[in-house]
This record gives C-alpha cells, structure tokens and sequence, in this order.
C-alpha cells in the first residue's frame, strides 16, 4: 500500500452530511482513529444505531492485519475519524483496500467540532425564529428576525454563522440576549457587539465571576426581570430565574399569532436542568433553584409554550427535524426533574445527579466576563468535547 | 537531552506522516540505538506515547518542548528494543 499525503482517492464526508446521517438514525458505523484518550475524552454522539470503535491510527501503522482483525466484518461503510483529518485519510485507505467501503470525515474532529446547523424553528408571515446549533457539543442558540430587526440569544462564539444569517435576512441586529454568563462554552456575545454596535445584555448578578469574586470587565447593559424588547412584531419578555447562575434568566418570545417560545438557557432542558453547583456553591444555590423551577417557571408557562434550551444532551431529544424544541406539557411528561418534589427531595435529587465538574469551566467563566483573553487554540481547547451542564440522567 | 544516535526530521510534516516515517526509520536503525524525531505537530506528543506502549520494539525514552524561531517543536527519543 502507498499513501500519498497530497493527493488521496479517498472520500471524504463533511461535517454537514456526517450530521445528516447522524440526525437520520439510520445505522452508521465510525471508526474513531484518535488515541484512546481523546477518543474518549471526545466521542462523536449519536443515536442507538451508531456503532463505534477506537483502533488508534498507529496500530495500523504498527500492524494492519491485527488492526484490521478489530473490524467487525458486517459493516457496508466505514466512517473513519480522526483529529484533523490526515489520519482518517490514511486508514480509510487502508480499508479500501481491503475490500472495506470507507470514507473519510474532511478536517477531522476540529471541523466536526466547529460546525454550525441552521434551520428554522418556525417561519411565518411575522418572521422567524431561527435555531443554530453546534451539534458536536450540544450547543444550542436561535436568532428572532421579524420586520427586519433580529436579537439573538445565546450567540455561540463563532460570531460569523449569526452575520451571515442576519444579513441574508437583510435585517439589522439590535439586541444581543445572553440567558447568563456561560461556564461550558465562549458566547459570540460581546464580540458581536464590538463588531455591530448592537448591546449586549446579561444579568447583572452574573457580571460578577462567582469564583474570583471579580467583576466583569466587558461592556454589558444589565437586564432586570420584567424588561421588555420589541423585535418587530414579536415581544420578548425577560425573566429572571436564579439558580444555574444567580443571574439565569429566560426569554419568553410572543408571536402576533399567539405562538409562545421560552428560551431557557441553563434553566430547563428537555430531559433535564442546569445543574446549579457550577458556581462553587450547589448547597446555597439549590433551594433558589427549587424556587425558580416549581414557584416562578409554572406561573408563566402554558401546555403549548414550546421550550428551547441552550443545550441538548443526546440526539434523541431531536423533535424529528433536527431541532430541539419541545411544548412545555411535553417536556413536563418527558424530564424526570420536574416531577413534584419536596424542597428536601429535590436536594438529595439535585447532589445524586451531579455529574463531575470540568475544571476548565471556572476559566470559561473568566474569558465570558473579560476577565482573560485566549487566543484561538486555547478557545478551541477550552470547548474541547460535549457540554456537561445538565444534571446526569 | 538524553543521548541518540540519529535525527529524523519532520518539522511541518501532518499527520500521520510523523509517526509513519519514525515507523521506518525505527525498523531501519540497529537495535539498541536511539532516534530522535523532531516533529512540529502537537499531536504528536499524545500519539508517540499511545504508539509506544503497542508497539513491537519501540521503547520511548523522553520528550521534550523546546522553542525555535518562535514555533514549538516537539522531540521525542525513541529506543529500538528489538
């Protein structure tokens, strides 16, 4: 076998067709060629069809037929993965040549890693709510564009995606809406005000890193609950929901055709909630949660409120068009958390559910405030992998 | 440093190319020697200890991250076992 670096006849899959399949839940079968470490540090996600395997690229390098004896043999098509895409390449050859079918993800994990979805959650005579995703960490925002104004909410930090979408809307951007102040990911949101002028809004009570102790040093405008935005026909009430952060709040969007939608940030997701010890302090915090979810949250909601988080945890929360979005009574049928409880059993609840806590959060939280300045590799190495942010199921 | 007795260059080489040159030159060095390779590929670093601890007759001594004209190069030591 020859491998030529410059020039390979293998196929190559995009980020955007390895999404499609993964969103299809038609059986797939990926060969992950990164180390083990990384491998499991970061797998790529998807349905119960999706079967994967680690055999290291060097193991074919070091011996082929033993690394090819780790393939199951009834697979019709191999997708081979690795960091950057080199590796991919190599082995998909490898396998090609042995009677495999075998195709290659182009740029590897970094490109899986920083590739946007964009499709409509509703578009209609008033506008459209648009959601943008980053499917390999979970990531979601979504972009209201009516009468050619739009907001965004919960901008992720690759800020072109949302310029790109708003100018092809031929709207203007005019208000930046953050949920709170991330730990798990870099908002797009104050470089997007740099860049267009629009204000960027977060709680105040989140403007201070609740670790360091050490006010934001970003420009914001602070929101308060009750604060209202007109974005051309539709209104976007704010809401202040303690608990993930003391300064979560949710955004309640009301369409001219009666339409609902809650953008809950952190606060609930479709199977579960943000998990409310990413301040440093789970114990004091978990009572003002229990009152955000079961006193405040009921007060505003209706059965048909469609409720969009910031994040999803598996591909099965997919409504069945690659979106994230479910009604609250749904939502109310489907997530464990928000059966009835005691303020005592949602506590012991809340601690049995926590999953472990990335250190690199408390530094995320630092560069959302302003507090450092990383430079590309670092942001990319920081957001390496899924968001932990809800509660383990 | 520790002591080898050849350098196999691969500044700017992506990867897999690093770890499919060391592969040769390991199989082409007697046994006992030691090869250093100079790699400018991060990932290197990770993978050279992945391929170490399955490999046949490689053994790998050290690593290292040294500076050169502003990039970082990644050197790694690497004992033919058999």
């Amino acid at each position: 076998m020859t491998f030529t670096q410059d020039q390979s006849t293998v196929t190559e899959i995009s980020p955007r067709e390895l999404y499609a399949r993964l969103l299809s839940a038609q059986p797939l079968f990926i060969l992950d060629v990164r180390n083990e470490d990384e491998f499991k540090r970061t797998p790529v996600e998807g349905h119960a069809t999706l079967r994967t395997l680690n055999v290291p690229y060097y193991d074919f390098i070091e011996d082929e037929e033993a690394a090819l004896a780790r393939l199951p043999k009834d697979v019709e098509e191999v997708v081979v993965i690795c960091a950057k895409g080199g590796s991919s390449q190599y082995v998909a050859e490898v396998l090609n040549n042995h009677g495999y079918r075998a195709v290659s993800l182009s740029e590897g994990m970094i490109g899986w890693g920083n590739y946007y979805d964009v499709r409509d959650v509703t578009n209609a005579a008033w506008g459209r709510i648009v959601q943008i995703a980053r499917p390999a960490r979970g990531d979601l925002s979504f972009a209201i564009i009516s009468d050619g104004q739009a907001a965004l909410v919960d901008p992720l930090r690759h800020i072109n995606v949302y310029r790109e979408l708003i100018e092809g809307a031929g709207a203007k951007l005019t208000a930046i809406l953050d949920t709170h102040v991330h730990a798990d990911h870099i908002s797009g949101g104050p470089a997007l005000a740099k860049e267009t002028g629009a204000p960027y809004y977060i709680h105040p009570y989140d403007a201070i890193h609740p670790i360091d102790m050490l006010p934001a040093v970003i420009a914001y405008e602070p929101l308060r609950d009750g604060q209202v935005f007109q974005i051309g026909q539709v209104r976007v009430t704010t809401i202040w929901y303690p608990g993930h952060t003391l300064g979560q709040v949710n955004f309640l969007a009301e369409t001219p055709d009666g339409g609902r939608y809650l953008f809950t940030g952190d606060g609930i997701f479709l199977r579960s909630f943000g998990r409310p010890d990413l301040g440093g302090k789970g114990e004091a915090w978990t009572p003002i949660l229990y009152r955000s979810m079961f006193e405040r949250l009921p007060r505003y909601l209706t059965d048909d409120t469609m409720i969009l988080p910031a994040h999803f945890s598996t591909l099965e929360e997919d409504a069945g068009n690659g979106i994230f979005a479910a009604p609250y009574k749904q939502v109310l049928a489907q997530n464990d958390s928000l059966k009835p409880r005691t303020l005592e059993e949602f506590t012991s609840y809340v601690l049995s559910h926590l999953p472990v806590f990335p250190p690199e959060y408390v530094e995320i939280k630092r560069v959302n405030i302003g507090l450092v300045e990383p430079c590309e590799g670092k942001a990319n190495e920081l957001e390496l992998g899924k968001n932990i942010c809800a509660l383990a199921g | 440093m520790p002591h080898f007795d050849q350098t196999l260059d691969v500044k700017g080489a992506k990867c897999p190319m690093p770890l499919v040159k060391s592969r040769k030159a390991i199989t082409e060095l007697p046994v006992g020697k030691v090869l250093q390779v100079i790699s400018t590929d991060r990932g290197s670093v990770a993978d050279f200890q992945g391929w170490a601890k399955t490999a046949k007759n490689v053994e790998l001594i050290a690593q290292e991250t040294v500076q050169e004209n502003g990039q970082e190069l990644y050197v790694h030591y690497l004992r033919r076992t058999a």
